[in-house]
């Protein structure tokens, strides 16, 4: 569906060094700090930057050979963008109609009915929250094959976060070929949707890995001195040194529950995880 | 291409105030004043230009980077706005000269003849202005646009009184050969500027699709 290999994007004070894959019917996330290369990642897939190297194939074409036929077959959303604040949902209708031969305009209807977007009033005048389901109906409306979502969930409350990832589990439901690629900050929206995971770091991949192995297998171990000099460290990924000894990010839990059941080894969450791969020694 | 026009019409219904403010003025002029050729003039540009106005809307927010992720290439967006621009100065066009026609006729101050002769001679006017002002909208956009089409106005005027002096100089008045024109002539000098207004027209466009197309969001 989307494959980013060796991306380069040279800035006066940040390089995007990165490869990426999405495949079909999965859902992947990138996560990272804010500033890390998640966005221009995203822009340059979209062809809204011009990579300065690398290779973009999205929906089996080069990035930049993408007509507005195979245009149709995504849907974005950008989170620093959006639909001019002066429109309104009724007037976005026949624009969506007219740019998207399989708009489905009854289901954009009742969606938006559903979420409650007001059909009359103008888009700047929404929340944030309708701002963003606005957003997401949009990209999910035209039957695409492939959704490319830049922090869909960025400053909404829990209910409404829950909203829109329910709006994409439908999405993916409805058809096993599709695929999304979502980043986010938050990492709980990323453990409940994505199949697997990529992390960022200043313009660089920093991990990737299937959610399930990465929630089931990966652990973070927290050792006193003692313990820690006896610890077989072959496995351990990244260390830290803390008040009461080291804290240690392993991929092979069960390994380590297994011959080291004194030392507290407490399953990896992604945010643990970004935390010990970002804050870490490396071993 | 539809879909894009539907799009800055929609946008354009926010400058309702605007169309009505239109009304006003030329209403206001056909009762109070003679010589209403102005109404033609104020009418087709300001109108024209608001394909200028959904330039900015576009730009508002850092919209233009979504709307690229549409099924819109960049090509596509720069030749609407020249068709959204020609759709709307010619409309407008069209009703100043039927209005100044009308009340040519209702009031029997002007010809109607003469009132369609200054119709026909701004069309080329027309074509150039907007060759003029989208590039600059597209390249600059915003305030920087104003300035810079101030500037290039300025030059251009500096490089047209120059022009003149220089022609002064060498013994040719430039400047009123327009008036020596015989009526034949004049046809076809208007018919001239026609197509030399169609092909800036033509060479702008080129020009708009190549800022687009280097332009990063």
């Amino acid at each position: 569906m989307l494959k980013i290999e060796h991306l380069e994007k040279r800035y006066k004070n940040f390089a995007l060094n990165c490869s990426l894959e999405v495949k079909p019917g999965c859902v992947t996330g990138l996560i990272g700090q804010n500033g890390a290369g998640k966005s221009t990642a995203f822009k340059a897939a979209l062809g809204l930057i011009f990579p300065d190297g690398g290779r973009i194939t999205i929906l089996g074409k080069d990035a930049g050979e993408l007509t507005s036929a195979d245009r149709e077959r995504l849907g974005v959303v950008l989170s620093d963008s959006g639909f001019s604040g002066y429109l309104t949902v009724r007037g976005l209708i026949p624009v969506l109609k007219n740019l998207y031969r399989a708009f489905d305009e009854p289901f954009f209807r009742e969606q938006a009915g559903k979420l409650g977007l007001p059909m009359d009033k103008k888009i700047k005048e929404f929340s944030t929250g309708m701002k963003a389901k606005l957003k997401v109906l949009a990209a999910i409306s035209h039957d695409a094959k492939l959704l490319i979502l830049d922090e869909p969930t960025a400053g909404l409350d829990v209910i409404a976060r829950d909203g829109i990832l329910d709006m994409l589990r439908d999405f993916m439901e409805r058809d096993e070929e599709r695929a999304i690629l979502i980043s986010s900050h938050i990492s709980g929206d990323l453990e409940s949707l994505c199949d697997d995971i990529y992390m960022i770091r200043e313009g660089s991949i920093l991990l990737h890995e299937d959610t399930d192995v990465l929630l089931g297998e990966y652990a973070v171990l927290k050792a006193d001195e003692e313990q820690y000099e006896k610890l077989d460290k072959q496995f351990l990924l990244r260390v830290k040194k803390e008040p009461y000894g080291y804290c240690c990010l392993t991929n092979q839990r069960q390994y380590y529950m297994e011959n080291y059941p004194q030392i507290a080894a407490e399953k990896g969450t992604i945010d643990e995880v970004m935390t010990m791969m970002i804050r870490g020694c490396e071993r | 291409m539809k879909g894009l026009l539907i799009k800055d019409l929609e946008l354009l219904k926010v400058q309702k105030q605007f169309f009505f403010m239109l009304i006003v003025v030329m209403a206001s002029f056909t009762f109070f004043y003679e010589d209403t050729s102005f109404i033609l003039f104020f009418l087709t540009f300001s109108v024209s230009l608001l394909s200028v106005t959904t330039i900015s809307y576009d730009e508002m927010d850092n919209g233009s980077a979504f709307l690229f992720t549409l099924p819109v290439s960049r090509r596509l967006y720069v030749v609407e706005k020249y068709v959204l621009a020609v759709l709307l100065g010619g409309g407008a066009w069209v009703f100043s000269t039927l209005w100044l026609c009308a009340g040519g006729l209702i009031k029997g101050t002007t010809a109607v003849p003469e009132q369609l002769l200054s119709a026909v001679l701004l069309l080329p006017l027309l074509l150039c202005v907007q060759a003029f002002m989208i590039p600059f909208q597209l390249k600059f956009g915003g305030e920087r646009a104003r300035i810079a089409i101030i500037i290039a106005i300025a030059l251009l005027t500096c490089a047209g009184m120059a022009a003149v002096k220089v022609a002064e100089a060498l013994g040719a008045d430039i400047e009123n050969v327009p008036d020596r024109l015989p009526a034949e002539g004049m046809g076809a000098a208007t018919a001239f500027a026609f197509a030399a207004a169609v092909l800036l027209l033509l060479l702008s466009v080129r020009i708009g699709i190549s800022i687009m197309e280097k332009k990063e969001f």
